[in-house]
Parts: C-alpha cells; structure tokens; sequence
C-alpha cells in the first residue's frame, strides 16, 4: 500500500511504556534482576543450543498446515531462522530495560503485519519452553537449578507474551482507524471547485454519525480553504427523510456561523416536500434543483459568472 | 476609549473591530457588550466586526449576549458582523440548536470589513 | 465496564471556578485524545453545566473523572448544586424555559452533546447532573 508514513515513533512511547509501566510488569511477573542475572549465566549454554533449539522449534511450527503458510518459501524460512537465534540469544542477555521493551513490542507488531494472530505465536513460545525445558533439565545436573533456570526464562518470555500481545492489539487497532479515517475521507469528498467555491457530491445512506462527520468536514474545509460557498449535491442520496433534511440544514446553518453559505443541489419533489414539511424558513436558503445552478448561483456569489459562447 | 473591561475595541475608518482573545465569563461578556455600544455612541460607527477567532468555546449564554449585541447595536445604527468562528465552535452551537440567526457572519475580519464598506456603497442603512 | 483512572473534585463558587472548571475538562480531553469537536463539545456542556450551579444552583461542585474502558477514554463531569432544585423537569428539558440566563436551552442543548446525560433535582433538594463523553473509535 502506498501511504505517507508518519514520522517514525517508537513503540513504547505510543504504547506509554515507561520506566514505571517497566516496572509494574516486571513484578507482576515476578522477573527479579536475579533472574536476569542467572539467565546471563547460562549463556554459554545457550550459545551451545542456539542452531539445535531454532531447528527443533522450526520443524514443530512447519509441521502445521495452516501455520506453514506465514513462511512462503525457503528465503523467508533462513531469514525468520536468523531472527530466532537473535531472539533467543537476547534472552539470555541478562537485560530487561526500556530498549529491550521497544525490540519485543516490535516483534509483536511485525507479527500483525503479517497477519499472524497471537493464537500462532502463543503456541510457538508454548514450543520453545517446551525444547527449552528439555535441554535444561539434561544440561544441568542439580535439579533444584535446573528447575530455577527454567523458571527464569518462564518468567522472561512469559513477560515478552505479554509485550507481543500489547503491541498486536495496538498495531490492529491503528490500523482499523486508519481504516476508519479513510472510510470517512472516501465518504465526505470535498472538491475545490473554483476560487472560494467548494463541492460536495453526497452519495449514499446517511445516518446520524456521518451527518456529524460531514458537517465537521464541510466546515475545516470551508475555514481551511477560505470558501464563501459550498454546494452540496444530494442527488446521489437514496432517501431524505426529515431526519436526513434536519443534517443537512443543521450543516447549512453552522457553514452560516463560520462566514461560508451552502447551496443545496440535486433537490428531488421529494426532498422539497420533506423540507417543507420540516417547517424550515427557506427563505434565507439556497437551493436549486440541478447542479450546473448551483455553480452558476456559487459563482454568482463570489462575483464571477460563466461567460455564455466566445465573443 | 473608556471602557470597563478589557477587550480592545478599534477604531477603522468609519466602523470599530473588536478582537474577544480572552476566556469570557459572564460578568467579563456583559461589561463587553456595555463597552461596545458606548464606543458606537462615542464614535458614530455605522458598522461593528467582532472577531472570535480566539475564542474555543461559546456557550449559549455567550452566543447570546453576542447576538443581543448585534440586535442593540443595529438599534444605534451599527451593523454588527461576527467573524471568524471556528468549526467545533459553529458544530458546537447548532447541535445545541443556537444557530444566532440573527447575525450577520464573514470568514475573517478581512472579509467582515470588506462587507461592511459594500453595505455602505449601497447606501444600505 | 469503565474504571476510573483519576478524580478531581472542584469548587464552584464563583465565576473564575467555572473557568477552570471547564479548562480542566480542556486539558484532560486534549490528553486524552479527543479531536477538537468533541473537546468544544465536552467544554461547552460544562460550561453550561457550571454556570447552572452557580446562577440557578447558587453553588455548589465539579467532579471530573477520567475513565477508560480497555480501548477508550472518557471524561465524566458531575455537578452537584444545593439550590433550590427543577420543579418542571420535563418543560426545563424541552428547552421551554428561558430565563435571562438561559437554563432551557443550556440543558436541553447540553443533553444533545455528550452521550450520556443524567439529572437528578427535585423542589428545595438541589440538582446533580452527570454527563459523560467518549473517544471516537
């Protein structure tokens, strides 16, 4: 898709995650720099496993059909296994500070990018512990620190689930209002007519809540664009009933407030029933049943005209 | 001028301009509205711009003393234009069912002035 | 079901104490994200709601919550006045009354900007008002 990109933010910022959200986390899962400390400890040991447990967890998630699909083809296969072992080594870093926050948050929203829902990435991490506890448990000879090493790193990726999961629903639902946005962008589009002069074609059913988007609309662009008058075209509306008649004049009367007029085209017999049933003075109102007036009657009342045939 | 609040009121040429750039209180609009029509009776103005470009909100109360306003200063012989309102504001009003049909509007004080010297070409009272 | 992150509670006495009133109920929905329209909206209605307090109420006070339900932020304002309560409800909230300051329309155009609208007033008991309004999503 081809969208200008907002400045670059970093994910915790966006999320709010800071030193204190840090921290309330931490205890909650109850990741004490202790375990961070024996996770470093057992880097060597990690450094050893690394190729065996990324292999291991690789064959697990494309043993799956439908978990298969996110990995297209063997480039993409060697590119995410690169990533792993990055991943993995981390763990085992002994860190757990603002940065590595923003580097898991960013796993996760790569993950709503690709489509993938947490369902996938819970059981991988599900798979990972599983090849984890099983290379503890024969590494290390005492069991009561084979036990503590894996609850440590119980505790980190419990605590990077989390992050994944925050920063799945936040990418989704920035994407359902940049949806949302577009959506209403389509449905109120304002074109520039002539100097000071704007048009709205109106096409469509409208309900109460995109009445409101259009008159918030009309109006920024009516004080944005310095326009004396807005024709609104309602040809393209299937049904104006008195609600409908009550938008448009609420519209009309609010571009009044803000120094701009409105002039209603594509009135229907219909429509001028509705209206006038809807008792309104009309008197102060512009409306003409066809949409070639109304730019004459918009022109007119910014001081120009359409000159008729060359002279 | 003598004025007892303290929002400016401006002379320019034969009309006065007005700029509400403070958070308006009651009291605060009420000694607005006496300060504008002593200034019409000071100076003859045949015409009034007041600009609320400034202002985020107008309640209904506002609304009203700014209308009430422009009925009393057409009274003394001054037409009244409001200019300037901003689009929640002019959202905000008519959701509220305060249209203030009673004045006259422009986009900005250049267009108020402007309106107010064709009125005068017309020879429009 | 909505939590409250965060209460205030302010006095309504005077004038200025409406004023900031409703610049508290500015700067928290600017924070919270609420565009512009719904940020008039909000402020108005408090607006109307304070002066209601002070002129019709003879006083009384703002409660200002800030909510959040897991996707959304709300603000609700609740105004409490111990005057001398509505005795026509049902005519006050048709917008019938017009009184120099204007409590008809104030509360019968309040109502129309915030979702939610609640009243509670009976003769010599005082009047509390709640209302409430979200983030767009």
């Amino acid at each position: 898709m081809n969208r200008a990109v907002p400045a670059p933010r970093s994910l915790s910022e966006t999320l709010k995650f800071d030193a204190r959200e840090l921290n309330s986390r931490r205890t909650f899962f109850q990741l004490s720099d202790d375990d961070l400390a024996r996770l470093k400890g057992l880097r060597p040991f990690a450094e050893r496993h690394m190729d065996d447990v990324v292999e291991d967890f690789y064959r697990l998630i494309l043993s799956h059909p439908e978990a298969r699909r996110f990995f297209p083809d063997d480039e993409t296969i060697r590119r995410v296994k690169r990533l792993q072992r990055d991943y993995f080594l981390q763990l085992f870093d002994g860190v757990c500070d603002l940065a590595y926050v923003e580097n898991r948050l960013r796993v996760g929203a790569a993950h709503e990018r690709i489509g993938m829902a947490p369902r996938w990435y819970i059981g991988a991490y599900r798979h990972y512990l599983a090849i984890l506890l099983d290379r503890i448990t024969a590494d290390v000879p005492d069991p009561a620190e084979a036990r503590a090493s894996y609850q440590s790193m119980l505790r980190l990726v419990g605590f990077d689930m989390s992050l994944a999961i925050d920063a799945y629903i936040a990418a989704n639902l920035d994407t359902l209002g940049r949806h949302q946005a577009a959506i209403r962008e389509l449905s109120t589009p304002v074109i520039k007519v002539h100097d000071h002069i704007l048009l709205l074609p109106l096409v469509g059913a409208i309900d109460s809540e995109r009445a409101q988007q259009i008159m918030e609309a009309v109006l920024l662009r009516v004080i944005g664009e310095k326009a004396r008058a807005i024709i609104i075209d309602i040809a393209g509306v299937p049904v104006v009933d008195t609600r409908v008649a009550d938008h448009l004049l609420k519209t009309t009367a609010a571009v009044r407030l803000v120094g701009g007029k409105v002039i209603l085209t594509g009135i229907s017999a219909q429509v001028a029933r509705t209206i006038v049933q809807l008792g309104v003075d009309i008197s102060t109102m512009y409306t003409v049943a066809e949409l070639s007036e109304g730019i004459e009657l918009a022109l007119g009342l910014v001081g120009k005209q359409i000159s008729t045939g060359a002279t | 001028m003598s004025q007892r609040g303290n929002i400016p009121i401006l002379r320019v040429g034969s009309n006065l301009l007005t700029t509400i750039h403070i958070d308006l209180h009651d009291t605060i609009a009420e000694a607005f509205q006496e300060d504008v029509l002593v200034a019409i009776k000071n100076t003859g103005a045949k015409g009034l711009v007041i600009d609320i470009t400034g202002l985020e909100e107008v309640d209904t109360y506002v609304a009203r003393i700014l209308a009430d306003t422009g009925r009393m200063a057409a009274l003394m012989g001054a037409h009244t234009i409001l200019v300037g309102m901003r689009a929640e504001v002019a959202a905000t009003l008519v959701r509220m069912g305060f249209a203030m049909d009673t004045v006259e509007t422009a986009l900005d004080v250049d267009d108020g002035l402007a309106m107010l010297q064709a009125r005068k070409a017309l020879g429009r009272k | 079901m909505a939590d409250v992150v965060q209460r205030w509670e302010m006095p309504i006495r005077t004038e200025d104490d409406v004023i900031l009133v409703r610049r508290k109920a500015r700067m928290l929905a600017q924070e919270r994200g609420f565009d512009a329209f719904a940020t008039a909206a909000l402020t108005t209605a408090a607006s109307e709601l304070g002066r209601n307090a002070l002129v019709h109420g003879g006083g009384g006070g703002a409660l200002i919550e800030h909510l959040a339900d897991g996707t959304r932020s709300g603000i609700r304002i609740t105004f409490v006045d111990r005057g001398p309560g509505i005795a026509d409800m049902a005519r006050v909230l048709a917008g019938g009354y017009s009184t120099a300051r204007s409590l008809g329309l104030g509360l019968s155009g309040t109502r129309r900007l915030v979702e939610e609208f609640d009243i509670e007033s009976a003769p010599g008991a005082g009047t509390k008002v709640v209302i409430c309004k979200w983030t767009r999503y």
